[in-house]
């Protein structure tokens, strides 16, 4: 049987210091103004970012989930 | 551990000779358009955002390599992709930090950033260290594709009359001669194209790999249940073994690697320099990240599952203790025909030679923009050349220091060979080269009051405090260890980048919150008659301390008392000699100023009204006059003005912008639907008669 501390903690760990990295990232470059949400094509790259973290997690997670019960 | 050799047949190899041949011809027929060093190293900023995405993967595909993560797909299973779909979190940074002001101030290289943003000292540092970086980088490209060729060749072969064994080094030395002589006269428009072609082949052939695999082992279902619940986990163990766990791969590769991929490693950032826009550059880094990425984490890393699955079933086919390093090519001979291995074979060490001529080129660019211009600059020529011979000359230059770039990139590979596998080797080669350069470029561009006092003394007490690091792993990377047992051969491959990062962060943050008393100490020194005198005393010493540091003759403490003295002496040596205006260095240069940056790379007011894209035919114009002219109604499509940055492109789209040039718009006519061209701007755009173009605004 595999550990919590082998399955899950490193994808909560991945998420949870990386996300703290990405939001870091995300509210830099909003108040900086290098992503200027006023801007109609900035808006789009808001949604694409968001996407990606979570299109990532959902891989790690259904690939846990897929490696431990399927 | 179980090694091979003579693996192939002859129609593989005669299928791999005609593949080279065949890529050889089609990057040197690409070299055509390199007019200058421009082209030369940057193909022109003119590319469409799908063909650079795709020359991406050849590039991270084979610096990541097969080799290296079917060798751990082998040991570990599915946790080989980790490294593949860990990157998005630094993707805001990069897209909207990083991105924009290479763009925008016109940087030929990373070190020039340094100049722009803090002094030419922090530029000489920060050469120092990016050429570390970019050798050791092209040194294990050589292994990795040393390692690939070695189990096709026979151990030993008869050369009148006496028997030669074949080694590592001998085959690296004989693909480095290759890869030399093919990047010398391609230049980057050539390496785009090849890579472009690669990276369809790539990453057909490794799939082809996998469902050829998956179809051996007896179809998918077989395959998944064949292997051990552990190996088709996504993510490794959490601190074990030393030799492959998550957190220390997070901390190496997610954190240190990622930034260094796309901050640091001059060969990407090239790439999307040669999108026409930033936009492009944005769409085909995200394309790259969300798509190419998790494909390619399949396609290098199957035949080591593969491999897995079968050793598991017929451990007299693929035995458990088959050298990691050598099992993709155990496996692809395994699984597939003659002449289909030959054709996976080369895709291979294709894809290898193409990372590693991508990196060549790239340090050759930085050597030309950061060694070869400052000394021209500093010795200055009695008579000054003009434009085209000066570019002339460079090239020569470029081309010269790619041979002896190559070189050097054989000579580490020295460095990498004792690690057990590639991947450690790399690993070990991330966490010890990017931290000083990584922390320095995220904090300059997100960090105003980042100053070059605190980026200089990151480059020196940073390394310093990494080097003790590597001295006395067990008492100072081990405070970071998170449980990951201490390998004494190699210790703390992965987790020392977190303690690097860490020590080049606290002197970086340290020193530029210690500003306003270095300030005053330097105000008191420069009213003290002997204050220069004091200063050179202060740098001599500083040297000592550093080699005393780099030789580790002193117990541990002393030489942390020395770091010490050395974190309190380069900020202040830094700002007595360096004049620095923060306001001026930090405009268009941080992640703060961007739309300042957009301004200045235009040179006037920005119009970002969102026009039409029109058609146009061109016409040739007599004259010296570089703008180029549109009609009045064309450009009131466009919502363009004079003075407006404008990209004009063959409207064939599958072209991808290789038919196309960037100009400013210059006084209207008449003639709707055609656009006035002087001969420089044909010719550099490559145009074909009587072909359409599409006329676009940049801003």
């Amino acid at each position: 049987m595999i550990s919590f501390f082998d399955s899950w903690l490193p994808f909560i760990y991945l998420y949870g210091v990386g996300g703290v990295l990405f939001t870091t990232g995300m509210v830099l470059i909003s108040k900086s103004k290098s992503l200027d949400l006023r801007k109609k094509i900035h808006k789009f790259w808001f949604k694409v970012l968001i996407f990606g973290f979570i299109y990532f997690m959902l891989i790690h997670g259904l690939f846990t989930i897929a490696a431990l019960y399927w | 551990m179980q090694t091979f050799h003579n693996i192939g047949t002859s129609t593989d190899w005669i299928v791999m000779i005609v593949y080279f041949l065949a890529i050889m011809l089609f990057g040197s027929y690409f070299g055509r358009y390199n007019r200058s060093t421009k082209d030369f190293f940057f193909g022109g900023r003119r590319f469409a955002w799908w063909l650079i995405a795709f020359s991406i993967v050849a590039t991270g595909v084979g610096s990541h390599s097969f080799v290296k993560y079917s060798a751990k797909g082998f040991e570990h299973g599915f946790s080989s992709t980790m490294t593949y779909i860990n990157d998005w979190f630094f993707i805001p940074f990069f897209l909207f930090g990083w991105l924009p002001i290479i763009v925008y101030s016109k940087i030929r290289s990373i070190p020039e950033y340094f100049e722009k943003r803090f002094s030419p000292s922090a530029r000489f540092l920060a050469t120092i260290l990016l050429m570390f970086y970019m050798i050791g980088y092209i040194g294990i490209g050589f292994l990795t594709l040393g390692k690939a060729a070695l189990p096709l060749l026979p151990e030993t072969f008869t050369l009148f009359g006496s028997t030669i064994h074949i080694t590592l080094m001998g085959v690296i030395i004989f693909i480095a001669v290759i890869t030399g002589i093919y990047i010398t006269f391609g230049g980057q428009t050539a390496v785009i194209f090849t890579d472009l072609l690669q990276g369809f082949v790539l990453l057909f052939a490794g799939l082809l790999l996998f469902f050829l695999g998956v179809d051996y082992v007896g179809g998918f279902g077989v395959f998944w249940d064949l292997l051990p619940t552990e190996w088709k986990l996504p993510l490794a163990k959490f601190n074990e073994p030393s030799s492959f766990n998550f957190v220390g791969i997070f901390w190496q590769d997610g954190i240190a690697g990622s930034i260094g991929f796309l901050f640091m490693n001059m060969g990407l950032v090239m790439r999307f320099m040669a999108t026409k826009s930033v936009n492009e550059g944005r769409k085909a880094a995200t394309f790259n990240v969300l798509f190419m990425l998790p494909i390619s984490a399949i396609v290098v890393g199957n035949a080591g599952w593969i491999g897995k699955a079968i050793s598991v079933v017929s451990p007299e086919i693929v035995p458990p203790n088959t050298s990691p390093d050598q099992i993709f090519v155990v496996v692809a001979n395994i699984v597939s025909h003659p002449g289909v291995f030959g054709f996976i074979m080369a895709a291979l060490t294709a894809a290898l030679m193409s990372t590693v001529d991508t990196l060549i080129n790239a340090t050759a660019a930085i050597y030309i923009n950061d060694v070869y211009r400052p000394i021209k600059t500093f010795f200055k020529e009695k008579t000054p050349l003009n434009i085209k011979e000066t570019d002339r000359r460079e090239l020569v230059a470029a081309r010269w220091s790619s041979v002896a770039i190559t070189i050097l990139g054989v000579l580490s590979v020295l460095v990498f060979e004792s690690f057990p596998t590639v991947y450690e080797a790399h690993g070990y080669f991330h966490s010890t080269l990017t931290p000083p350069l990584v922390v320095a470029i995220f904090l300059g561009i997100f960090w105003r009051r980042f100053t070059p006092a605190a980026v200089i003394t990151t480059f020196i007490a940073g390394v310093a405090l990494m080097i003790i690091g590597a001295n006395y792993p067990a008492q100072l990377i081990g405070i970071f260890d998170h449980g990951i047992e201490m390998d004494p051969k190699h210790p703390y491959s992965y987790i020392r980048a977190l303690y690097n990062i860490f020590v080049c962060i606290a002197v970086a943050v340290v020193v530029t919150y210690t500003t306003l008393q270095q300030k005053s100490i330097v105000a008191k020194l420069k009213s003290k008659p002997d204050g220069t005198r004091i200063i050179y005393s202060l740098i001599a010493v500083s040297v000592v301390i550093f080699l005393l540091v780099v030789l580790n003759i002193l117990p541990m403490m002393l030489t942390l008392i020395l770091i010490l003295l050395l974190l309190l002496i380069i900020p202040i040596v830094s700002t007595y000699l360096i004049k620095y205006d923060e306001e001026a260095k930090t405009i268009g240069l941080t992640a703060w100023s961007i739309a300042k940056a957009k301004e200045m790379f235009k040179g006037s007011k920005l119009n970002e009204e969102e026009g039409e894209i029109v058609k146009v035919h061109w016409r040739m114009k007599e004259g010296e006059d570089d703008t180029v002219n549109l009609s009045e109604n064309d450009m009131k499509k466009m919502k363009a003005e004079i003075g407006d940055l404008v990209y004009l492109c063959d409207a064939r789209k599958y072209m991808g912008g290789l038919k196309s040039i960037h100009s400013v718009i210059g006084e209207p006519h008449n003639e709707d639907g055609i656009v006035y061209i002087n001969d420089e701007q044909f010719q550099n755009g490559v145009f074909v008669e009587n072909r359409l173009l599409t006329a676009e605004k940049e801003m």
